[in-house]
């Protein structure tokens, strides 16, 4: 309880810093190269193409899905596993990557975690308006359902920053924590419902347990939104799965907070 | 000197633990069995210092004057014992240290000044300062790294003596750059010291420099007060002790 009133305070005393940051590491990452700001979109394509070509061309799987062409169905799940591959990884080598923050200043390391994934929203925001845009090129006009993509994204912050947060800190301790983070960042892309639909799975334990990871619920929230056009509180197991996970990252979180925050600029 | 006290330790503490590896380290978040060593940085100190002091801390390396530093810089937290900051700190620790390097001068200028709570039209007053100060000339629109050890320690020292500090933290950071620009830092550290609301604290291994700024000397050995008074008698003690 302690700890959370202690980030609350901490957040509210930097509240104008974490835009600040977010916006410098924004411009960070995309200065420099000299196609700058198209790598953003550059990147994801290159892995679309990739994936729509081995399924499609390849494996001649890739039929048409709820009358949406394979190819669209493919983005919509991707679209939010781009934010949180990025997530996954980066997030777990946050408070790394700023150390300089918290060894050189005084700087509450519970923000980092905070401007790092309101960085990144900002290049889902610009891929979602690409998503739409393509979507409307096919003839899908946005509709009634795309009003709960705000809550899907919400979703995604919410339990990214929880992550990164909880790895981060264990990352600052241990490298081992981040290697192995880094390891196991494609086997959660391939056990996650992105290139396969959870609720066709046959063993119904499976299901259920899929669903207990976020990835899987956030990518089939997106799907929802612009293939199956179900709403959000209509799989109120998936919900009550993902809080369920969500909870129990908080309390972690917060445990390694409370243990390593005066810790970790000693060990950095 | 006025009567408010603006840093007070109060029988503080600071344990290093030294794991044998980072691994050890990890598994000891989980487990109390890991063995560690400890480090007593600072060990049962405490003192007091008022608004427009200055106080120089004298110690050989290890004396655990760096750790008291980072401590009322808020950076390093005390294991036991009470620490009490009162004002805006801005500390000297290294120069050039906490910068990006991939944003410009200019940039770092406003994004050091805005973590340590400058508000724009603050930092907007100090820019062309700071700027002046550090005289870096074209560089300062240039990325960080493509900066000299040299400019990068201009740049951070005339932020932190710009940034209008209540206390100020200086930590060796006088012996760099060349003769001219410690002039001309010493003159700054000289003319912010006129200001009779500011602290200073000091630690420096040049008794002479100390000697300039300061009218208190604190004597530290192994994390512990050795001595604590007038300048010149801290001087005499330290000399005599080793």
């Amino acid at each position: 309880m302690e700890t959370i009133k202690t980030i609350i305070k901490e957040h509210i005393t930097y509240r104008d810093q974490i835009f600040m940051l977010a916006k410098s590491d924004l411009i960070k990452t995309y200065r420099g190269a000299a196609l700058g700001w198209a790598w953003a979109v550059v990147k994801p394509m290159v892995t679309l193409f990739v994936f729509w070509f081995a399924f499609t061309i390849g494996l001649r799987a890739g039929k048409p899905i709820a009358g949406y062409p394979y190819f669209l169905w493919l983005v919509a799940g991707m679209l939010p596993w781009f934010y949180m591959q990025e997530l996954i990884t980066g997030g777990a080598g946050c408070i790394r990557k700023y150390s300089h923050l918290v060894t050189k200043m005084r700087f509450p390391i519970s923000i980092i975690p905070t401007y790092f994934n309101i960085s990144h929203l900002f290049t889902h925001l610009i891929l979602l308006g690409i998503t739409i845009v393509l979507f409307m090129l096919f003839g899908h006009l946005p509709d009634i359902y795309y009003l709960q993509i705000p809550l899907y994204m919400l979703m995604m912050v919410a339990f990214f920053t929880v992550w990164s947060l909880l790895s981060g800190l264990l990352s600052a301790i241990s490298k081992d924590f981040q290697n192995l983070v880094a390891a196991f960042s494609t086997a959660i892309f391939w056990m996650s419902g992105i290139l396969y639909d959870v609720d066709k799975i046959r063993h119904g334990w499976v299901r259920l347990i899929l669903k207990f990871n976020p990835v899987t619920v956030i990518s089939s929230g997106y799907r929802k939104t612009f293939i199956y056009k179900q709403w959000f509180f209509e799989d109120k197991v998936e919900l009550c799965c993902y809080m369920t996970t969500l909870i129990v990252f908080t309390l972690f979180a917060l445990w390694a907070y409370r243990k390593l925050r005066k810790e970790i600029p000693d060990v950095l | 000197m006025s009567d408010a006290v603006v840093v007070k330790f109060d029988n503080v503490t600071k344990l290093y633990k030294l794991y044998k590896s980072d691994k050890a380290r990890f598994k000891g978040l989980f487990s109390k069995k890991v063995p560690y060593k400890e480090n007593r940085a600072v060990n049962g100190l405490s003192f007091e210092v008022h608004r427009g002091e200055s106080v120089a801390l004298f110690g050989r390396n290890g004396a655990g004057k760096s750790t008291i530093l980072k401590m009322v810089t808020g950076v390093a937290f005390p294991t036991e014992g009470e620490i009490f900051v009162d004002g805006k700190v801005s500390a000297l620790l290294e120069l050039g240290a906490g910068f990006d390097a991939e944003s410009t001068g200019r940039e770092n200028i406003r994004f050091k000044c805005s973590l340590m709570g400058m508000s724009e039209s603050e930092i907007a007053e100090v820019e062309d300062d700071i700027i002046a100060f550090a005289d870096i000339g074209d560089y300062i629109d240039q990325p960080l790294r493509s900066y000299s050890s040299g400019m990068k320690a201009r740049l951070g020292f005339a932020i932190s003596v710009n940034a209008q500090p209540d206390i100020l933290i200086v930590d060796e950071a006088l012996s760099v750059g060349d003769r001219n620009f410690q002039q001309k830092c010493k003159k700054k550290v000289g003319e912010i010291m006129s200001d009779e609301d500011v602290t200073l604290l000091f630690v420096t291994h040049s008794l002479q420099t100390a000697k300039d700024f300061c009218k208190r000397g604190i004597v530290l050995e192994r994390g512990k007060k050795l001595f604590d008074g007038d300048i010149d008698e801290a001087i005499e003690f330290y000399n005599s002790s080793h």
